[in-house]
């Protein structure tokens, strides 16, 4: 192999055997702190009470990481229209597999209920595991599961840009109405008393946004699905 | 018999190393493989060696997963939610790039026909 030649096995062994030891004495001091030390996580903890939101994690995603999810977001479009810039083309290749039956007729049993997982994911998402980035996956594998299974289904181009358009701009708007009322980018405006937490309507803006974040993921993940799928016939 | 295996020094020890072997894997593969979405896939194995890294070091086994409800209010006792956080966030930039970057490679597979990195050498001359 011609790694050999280049790197020698001495000294990818002793690049491997000096990492697995910084590792482990950074290991060591961690375990070795003070049990009484107050860490970021445990002061959000406290401060997530006063949301009135169930899940820690959905907070700290949508609230007080708000701006940072805002980017990721923005990277996340970067990515889709970079692949839909590259890859776009207007004939789907002829996949010599044709779908058997099967697949079409389970995927019409299943796309129902994937897609109400899906939102189901995304609307529980401050009260429960999930929210939605996980709900937007999930949508987009309810997309996939068409694609492969009928040659002609296309993703409708007008109503994904309806969609994402949508959702980009709410973002912002609400974001700007927090800064508007309470002086702070993404504040929450609307009620959110303690004694809703655990219930669907609670939280304010943070279910909103993530309900958002949700159908901003399904709709770019959906895209980029359909662009790797997607392949011009004269390769 | 495995019970020493729930103490948290052992855990933490078992997913440091753990997730560095993985690491390592990732590694070896992004050096030897020539095909360039093995390459991509390797990325993709060391990218998920540090999240593991980051979520078990975290992981504490008595304390319980951060989400609030009428008979949880004691926070003390809740693991951390900021590392979660920060790796959806990393999964989803990951995922991202992956998909970039293997869209590039079917678009230059589509121009020249080539999959070997070796021979990727358009922009030596």
């Amino acid at each position: 192999m011609s790694l050999k030649r280049e790197l020698p096995t001495s000294t990818l062994s002793g690049f491997a055997l000096s990492g697995l030891l910084v590792l482990t004495i950074l290991n060591i001091l961690l375990q070795n702190m003070p049990n009484k030390i107050q860490t970021a996580g445990e002061a959000l903890l406290k401060l997530n009470t006063q949301e009135g939101v169930a899940n820690a994690v959905t907070t700290v995603v949508v609230y007080f990481r708000g701006f940072d999810t805002l980017g990721e977001i923005a990277v996340l479009f970067i990515a889709s229209l970079g692949i839909g810039l590259i890859l776009h083309t207007n004939s789907r290749c002829d996949i010599k597999a044709e779908s058997n039956f099967m697949l079409q007729t389970a995927s019409k049993i299943l796309f129902p209920i994937i897609m109400l997982f899906g939102v189901y994911v995304m609307i529980y998402g401050h009260l429960s595991p999930g929210g939605g980035f996980q709900g937007g996956v999930i949508i987009a594998s309810g997309v996939l599961l068409l694609l492969i299974s009928y040659k002609t289904f296309e993703v409708p181009h007008a109503v994904i840009v309806a969609l994402e358009t949508f959702a980009g701009v709410s973002y912002v708007l609400i974001g700007l109405i927090g800064l508007v009322v309470l002086d702070t980018f993404l504040g929450n405006f609307l009620p959110h008393d303690i004694s809703q937490m655990g219930m669907l309507l609670s939280g304010g803006i943070i279910p909103l946004i993530y309900i958002i974040v949700g159908i901003k993921v399904g709709s770019e993940m959906s895209m980029i699905v359909q662009n790797l799928i997607q392949r011009s016939n004269d390769v | 018999m495995f019970e020493f295996l729930n103490q948290p020094e052992v855990i933490k020890v078992i997913v440091t190393i753990g997730s560095m072997l993985l690491f390592f894997v990732g590694l070896f593969g992004l050096l030897t493989r020539k095909h360039i979405i093995k390459i991509f896939i390797s990325i993709a194995i060391m990218e998920s060696s540090i999240f593991l890294l980051f979520i078990g070091l975290t992981f504490n086994m008595d304390f319980i997963a951060p989400i609030l409800d009428s008979t949880h209010v004691n926070v003390s006792n809740m693991n951390d939610p900021v590392p979660h956080a920060m790796i959806l966030t990393a999964i989803v930039i990951g995922m991202a790039v992956l998909a970039l970057g293997l869209s590039f490679a079917i678009e230059y597979f589509k121009l020249t026909g080539k999959t070997n990195i070796d021979e990727m050498n358009e922009m030596r001359h």
